[in-house]
């Protein structure tokens, strides 16, 4: 409570100080951003994707993305302590009032494309690549709307497709029952688990008719269980998709509604210290589950379950490998995680202080965040890039009838610029890029993090020692993921 | 009709039709729709439903996605012609995943929910295996474009034909004459360590053996390796000609570190565009192939005697003379091998033709009558040339093709007939009851 009026108080305090020198100030510290992260891409001369990507020396990359982001620690470090804190100070914007019945009517129309959408699940094109119900679920919701979230704030609360739906229903209705406050949000995480084992392990989670039946059972479920516990703690604590796009909204500069304001990436997720563990395991089981994703494509991994990389036997060969190696990857993470904070912890305190990692672990894990949406932008950028002509083709053809509404659907999907080392370049510096920048956005946030966790010069840098390793080993991990061979 | 891929509910589709079925009649009989009037001499206007099984998804969605223009391109082509049996025809289309599993769960939905006359496509192996012992069950004929020998081999059923392109071990056999002959007759073999390797080394061992030639060095290379150099020491120095297979995401690297290695003067060398399908020969760090000489099912780039069957295939799949898509230069397509669904697409209906296949009743008749097939001329039902289809082992065999790398553009500088890559049956489906 005392760090959130703290931060109440700065809050009423820049807004009466000088704008204009604030801003300055919030350019000046993203042009130092920028400059670290691309220094260097100066280095990366020969980048490509697959087989152009193994041409290029890979190894000076990693050190020195390795370096960039051990610079970017060593430069938080240096400043005073307090600078970085001011970064994420936000700006206040006027307020824009935007009636509730609005958020209603857009969350129905929501409701209806939904249920739409599971029609032509059921009645549409049989290929995944023509359906726009796999297309909209794995491409636009799960690739693109996470990062519509992380960069223009919270939308989902408008294009959820259930609150409007239940404002009409059930609004004024006290719920039935309650959600046992020790579940937290315990639910979302196991449920984000099972989600991640159905994209990465199922045999055919594109297959529209497999898709619609999964999808609505869920859309029922999210809706009965807003009906009986209430639709606030429901999404709130259960709903997985709820969970994490609102985690992404706190990364992003806006936010909207009652008090909008605008700050550095990441401001809206320390505004108020994370304290909820079952939080803090789901930030680092979206990071943990996105890293297992590309690592089970690796020649690395498929060597160590005994698969040829070279002649891959398809996905019913490896569902309890990729189901295994899931859950182990996100407990090895949070192993991991939890490791790196007690050694800083001990550091900060000596190992008298152990009361202290508990909250330790809660409040840093949201450092975590930015990598998660870093590994996601880089892991699905080329298969977006593929992904969402399909989209258009089918916008343009839904039914599968050879038609091309809206003038879409008339040219043939390309992939060329996979295959001509020129753009494969300009792309795998993209995800390259996005990973630095996520380390090192992570890395500012891990230190406002410590900057309320801990009193003192000397105990606010020894408190991150540890992640601050991690966070450069991540890194290594991060660019060697993306300059792997892939078999999968 | 190009209704591809729709969801096929039978009451609706059969509602459907008996509602537009007079109308459309109507039209067509006064000439309102005259591309329709092709279809009004059938017993039944009912479409032909070929259930094409997919890449769409998986490791073999690169070639799963020329796969799918193709056949969309030769079923335009068909329709326009009039159909199959004076009938439309149409596509359904379902992801196999790449996945042995899903693509046996895939031939089921064709049969049982789709109502599927045939079945059709795919080109890996594994799915080919995995699905065609449902087919058998199914008694759905399948169609399938892979190459592999396993339907040669006698290892499949009577229902799984490879009617349009050429099995391996045949690809492999033709190019040792050439090789012996011309570029030199002590060989090393660079391979990957596993089944597809070792294929190579096997069939080519013994087939450039038979020519005079010489297998000097077999190195293989284990199919994790990414570096090459360490294993070019091994290349004995009297080595006239490299013949290698090397296939996954490591091949550019091979290439690169092999012109390291050799440096200006190298023996020759010989590969399969396996490797290299859709990447652009003419991309930076490729020039070390400038004048090595590859396998190519299909001639990528048109030549200067190309024929009006490539020249109108071309145009119909929207390919450039480059073997590129006409809507973007640097989208090379698997030229190599997609030219195989074409005339698979183009056996069924003349198999459909010949049998008067009617409806799933006649299935079996329909297997006789591609069994009966023997010689097909090059002609736009074959633009990649003469096939000559063997009904006791339902493989296909047909002319292969050597090309040069000049001047970063492929140059046929030979073309191995059908006998070179003829070898003895290994299997009779025909004995194989329905």
């Amino acid at each position: 409570m005392g760090v959130r009026n703290r931060h109440v108080d700065r809050i009423r305090e820049m807004a009466s100080g000088s704008c204009r020198a604030r801003w300055a100030f919030v350019i000046r510290s993203f042009a130092i951003a920028l400059v670290a992260v691309m220094l260097p891409g100066l280095a990366w001369a020969h980048a490509a994707e697959q087989g152009f990507v193994l041409l290029m020396p890979t190894d000076i990359y990693i050190a020195a993305g390795a370096a960039t982001v051990a610079a970017s620690i060593a430069l938080v470090g240096l400043v005073p302590v307090q600078t970085v804190v001011r970064v994420f100070r936000p700006f206040p914007l006027r307020a824009m009032q935007c009636p509730e019945q609005a958020a209603t009517v857009v969350s129905l129309l929501s409701t209806l494309l939904f249920l739409a959408l599971i029609w032509l699940g059921f009645n549409g094109p049989n290929d995944p690549l023509a359906n726009l119900l796999p297309l909209t679920i794995w491409t636009l919701l799960w690739v693109v709307f996470v990062v519509l979230q992380a960069v223009f704030g919270d939308l989902w609360r408008w294009l959820n497709p259930w609150t409007g739906l239940y404002r009409v229903v059930s609004a004024s209705r006290t719920p039935l029952f309650q959600l046992p406050q020790a579940a937290r949000s315990w639910f979302a995480v196991v449920l984000l688990i099972l989600l991640n084992l159905f994209a990465l392990a199922d045999l055919a989670p594109d297959d529209p008719e497999r898709l619609a039946v999964v999808a609505l059972a869920y859309w029922v479920i999210t809706f009965l269980g807003m009906l009986l516990f209430g639709a606030q703690d429901w999404l709130a604590r259960v709903e997985v998709f709820s969970v994490f796009f609102r985690l992404m909204a706190r990364l992003s500069p806006f936010r909207f509604g009652a008090r909008p304001a605008i700050g550095w990436p990441g401001w809206q997720a320390l505004e108020r210290p994370q304290t909820d563990p079952s939080r803090a395991v789901f930030c680092l089981v979206l990071l943990g589950s996105g890293s297992f994703d590309g690592l089970h494509e690796t020649f690395w991994w498929l060597a160590q379950i005994g698969i040829n990389p070279l002649e891959f036997p398809g996905r019913s060969a490896v569902i309890w490998p990729s189901t295994l190696g899931l859950l182990a990857g996100n407990i090895v993470l949070v192993a991991i995680f939890a490791l790196a904070v007690a050694a800083g912890v001990a550091l900060a305190y000596g190992q008298e202080q152990r009361e202290r990692l508990g909250p330790a672990f809660t409040a840093f894990s949201v450092s975590i965040l930015p990598i998660a949406l870093g590994y996601h932008v880089a892991h699905y950028l080329p298969s977006f890039l593929v992904q969402i002509q399909y989209v258009g083709a089918a916008l343009g053809d839904p039914f599968g009838r050879g038609w091309h509404l809206f003038g879409l659907g008339h040219g043939h999907v390309t992939t060329g610029f996979l295959n001509n080392a020129a753009t494969v370049r300009v792309l795998w510096l993209t995800q390259a890029g996005a990973v630095l920048a996520s380390h090192v956005i992570s890395v500012l946030m891990a230190h406002h993090v410590a900057v309320h966790l801990a009193q003192g010069r000397s105990a606010v840098l020894r408190c991150q020692a540890g992640l601050a390793v991690l966070m450069i080993v991540y890194t290594i991990f991060g660019l060697w993921l993306l300059a792997s061979p892939r078999g999968v | 009709m190009t209704n591809i891929g729709k969801k096929t509910s039978l009451l609706t589709r059969r509602r459907a039709l008996q509602g537009l079925g007079a109308g459309v009649g109507a039209m067509a009989a006064t000439g309102v729709l005259p591309g329709l009037s092709r279809f009004a001499h059938a017993q039944s206007s009912a479409p032909i439903k070929i259930g094409f099984q997919m890449h769409a998804t998986g490791i073999g969605a690169a070639y799963g996605r020329w796969y799918d223009r193709t056949t969309k391109a030769a079923v335009e082509r068909i329709n326009g012609m009039g159909g199959i049996n004076g009938r439309p025809v149409e596509i359904v289309t379902e992801d196999d995943g790449t996945d042995p599993k899903r693509g046996a769960e895939v031939l089921e939905k064709f049969a049982n929910q789709h109502g599927c006359d045939v079945a059709f496509g795919t080109l890996f192996s594994h799915v080919v295996i995995g699905s065609a012992p449902r087919a058998g069950e199914l008694k759905l004929p399948y169609f399938v474009v892979s190459e592999g020998h396993h339907v040669a081999s006698g290892m499949l059923n009577r229902y799984t034909l490879q009617p349009g392109i050429t099995d391996v071990k045949s690809q492999v056999q033709s190019m040792a004459p050439f090789v012996a002959a011309n570029l030199g007759k002590k060989v090393t073999m660079i391979f990957p360590d596993f089944a597809f390797g070792h294929d190579h080394r096997d069939f080519f061992t013994e087939a450039v053996t038979a020519q005079g030639g010489e297998v000097v060095a077999q190195i293989a290379i284990p199919p994790t390796e990414t570096s090459f150099t360490r294993y070019f020491p091994n290349i004995p120095r009297d080595t006239d000609v490299i013949y290698h297979v090397m296939v996954g995401p490591a091949v550019l690297t091979f290439v690169k570190e092999l012109g390291e290695f050799f440096g200006p003067s190298r023996p020759e060398i010989f590969g399969f565009i396996d490797s290299l399908e859709a990447v652009a020969i003419n991309s930076p760090g490729l020039e070390f192939l400038e004048g090595t000489y590859f396998w190519e099912g299909n001639p990528r780039h048109a030549q200067a005697d190309q024929s009006s069957h490539d020249k109108m295939y071309r145009a119909a799949v929207g390919v450039d003379d480059l073997g590129a898509s006409v809507s973007d230069s640097k989208d090379v397509s698997t030229y190599a091998h997609m030219f195989g669904c074409w005339e698979t697409l183009n056996i069924i209906k003349a198999g459909m033709e010949a049998s008067g296949y009617q409806g799933p009743a006649d299935r079996s008749k329909l297997i006789e009558a591609v069994e009966a097939m023997s010689d097909m001329p090059m002609s736009d039902d074959h633009p990649q040339g003469p096939k000559r289809f063997n009904g006791k082992t339902h493989q296909t065999f047909g002319v292969q093709y050597i090309s040069k790398v000049t001047d970063g553009k492929l140059v046929v500088a030979h073309t191995a007939s059908i006998d070179d890559g003829l070898y003895e049956d290994e299997v009779d489906y025909t004995t194989q009851s329905f």
